[in-house]
């Protein structure tokens, strides 16, 4: 407890010696702005309500994007996992397909999908896609061999052993992909929307930069780490729930 | 004792890993009902290869294992088998994991989670049957992976070293409680270990194994039930001597 004391502490710290420093050393605030103006413009934002579509447009494209990836990642893994045959056949293709930078796939993808929010949901997916598949891939897989030869000796189906001993047991590390998948989503949502979005957090930091509105670039920098804690606490809350019966027992 | 009264037979079980040498080789061993046998020797006899194939786990390349006269060709319920570890499911409660069996056939009934209930009572864990296994010592453990094999009544109990990784006070106790569910029970069983006291203690007759070969066996004429005090016992301690004599000569 007194250990967040001091974190927050070091924030407000932090935050007055950069308002300090705007004061004194005279800076353009186009350059730098101060702490208070970036407040100033974010709360017109906020109660005007011109930033609330935008927020509103990027969490539709986070929640879509996580989802969809974050699914189909799961999905895959799983059937490269239980299909040997299936994972020698494509996973190097998975594999190169990852060396890809898909943020690069952006302006394709706008030629193909338009200029609304399917790229941004697309790209995002891709990136969440990986760390998903990859760790479902890895829980599945590294199950004790005694704990599968125990299904195997109690006549467990295929599908038993895969709901009640594979996905159980890799849980831990399949969540772990699951929070690195949300942080990803944020760069892919984000710039995503760089790349011919007209709507969104990351279209309006493009829009800002065409106006040299360096304070509202800020304010959106604000936002948007504002939504990726959100997202991230939810996501822990969520993974504390599901792995509650794993963590019995072990000392905290 | 002849093919006619034996439950548990091992016909001329061999078992190669592809092409290397064989690790159980040509092993005729026929067991009665009720009766309880310990396999001795050293790590890598082929004494956990032998037990895995009379679970049905492995096929043998050769040979074959029959149990009340069936031929064994894939794991059954009628054989309740515990691993060297007690291989619990640490995610679920540990009535959950003596129920595993059953819940990987059927929804258990209400029936089944009272036997479960009266497994857990006699081994001791009767207040346990909410916890998890993590929350419970490594006796503890093994006590539930004891319960878990006996859900479905076995016929015949399989035992790879099931105790090698607990204190001795703990291990003494274990087997005292496996001797008596047993009892109970009347259940056929092979326990393998490489323990000599923990054989001569628990069995009626113990056989050495070494390189694939059974090369001698002791009937354990010891009286039952088994009480403490016979560990000290000159009787006892010749027993011992006999196997581990055995086991050099066959090394």
């Amino acid at each position: 407890m007194i250990i967040r004391l001091y974190s927050a502490g070091l924030l407000f710290i932090l935050v007055a010696g950069w308002e300090l420093f705007c004061r004194t050393s005279g800076l353009s605030a186009l350059i730098m702005p101060a702490p208070t103006a970036i407040l100033e413009t974010l709360w017109e934002g906020l109660t005007v309500g011109y930033l609330w579509p935008h927020i509103w447009v990027t969490t539709v494209e986070i929640v879509l994007g996580l989802t969809l990836g974050c699914g189909i990642g799961f999905f895959c893994g799983i059937v490269l996992g239980e299909t040997d045959f299936i994972r020698r056949l494509l996973y190097p293709y998975v594999l190169a397909s990852q060396v890809v930078p898909k943020l690069a796939l952006g302006p394709l993808f706008v030629i193909w999908f338009g200029s609304g929010i399917l790229p941004t949901v697309v790209i995002t997916a891709l990136i969440c896609f990986f760390p998903l598949l990859e760790n479902t891939l890895t829980g599945i897989q590294h199950v004790d061999p005694q704990k599968r030869e125990l299904f195997r000796m109690l006549g467990a189906t295929p599908l038993q052993t895969l709901r009640r001993l594979k996905i159980a047991s890799g849980l831990p590390v399949i969540m772990a992909g699951v929070r690195v998948a949300v942080v990803l989503s944020f760069v892919g949502a984000v710039v995503g929307e760089f790349i011919g979005a007209s709507e969104g957090l990351g279209a309006l930091i493009i829009g800002a930069q065409g106006m040299m509105d360096t304070t509202l670039m800020f304010a959106i920098f604000v936002i948007i780490t504002v939504q990726g804690m959100i997202f991230y606490q939810a996501t822990l809350s969520a993974e504390r729930w599901l792995l509650r019966h794993h963590m019995k027992g072990i000392n905290q | 004792m002849d093919m006619a009264t034996s439950f548990l037979s091992i016909d001329s079980a061999t078992f190669a890993f592809q092409s290397s040498e064989r690790v159980v080789d040509g092993i005729d061993w026929s067991i009665g009902e009720g009766e309880f046998r310990c396999l001795v020797g050293r790590s890598g006899c082929g004494k956990t290869t032998l037990l895995k194939i009379a679970a049905g786990l492995l096929r043998p390349t050769e040979g074959a294992i029959f149990i009340n006269g069936a031929k064994v060709t894939a794991p059954s319920a009628q054989v309740g088998f515990i691993f060297q570890s007690p291989t619990l499911l640490e995610w679920e409660q540990v009535i959950d994991n003596v129920l595993l069996p059953i819940s990987l056939k059927r929804s258990p009934a209400k029936t089944d989670r009272q036997k479960a209930n009266d497994l857990l009572s006699l081994v001791g864990l009767a207040d346990y049957s909410a916890r998890y296994p993590r929350e419970l010592s490594g006796g503890q453990q093994s006590r539930v992976a004891i319960a878990r094999a006996l859900i479905n009544d076995p016929a015949v109990l399989l035992l790879d070293e099931p105790f090698a990784a607990l204190d001795a006070i703990t291990r003494e106790e274990l087997q005292d409680d496996l001797l008596r569910l047993c009892d109970l029970s009347q259940t056929t069983v092979l326990f393998v270990t490489h323990d000599i006291a923990e054989a001569v203690y628990l069995s009626d007759r113990v056989a050495v194994m070494e390189s694939g070969h059974l090369t001698h066996e002791v009937t354990v004429d010891l009286a039952k039930p088994r009480q403490r005090d016979m560990r000290y016992s000159p009787r006892f301690n010749n027993l011992c001597l006999e196997v581990r004599q055995a086991m050099d000569e066959a090394a």
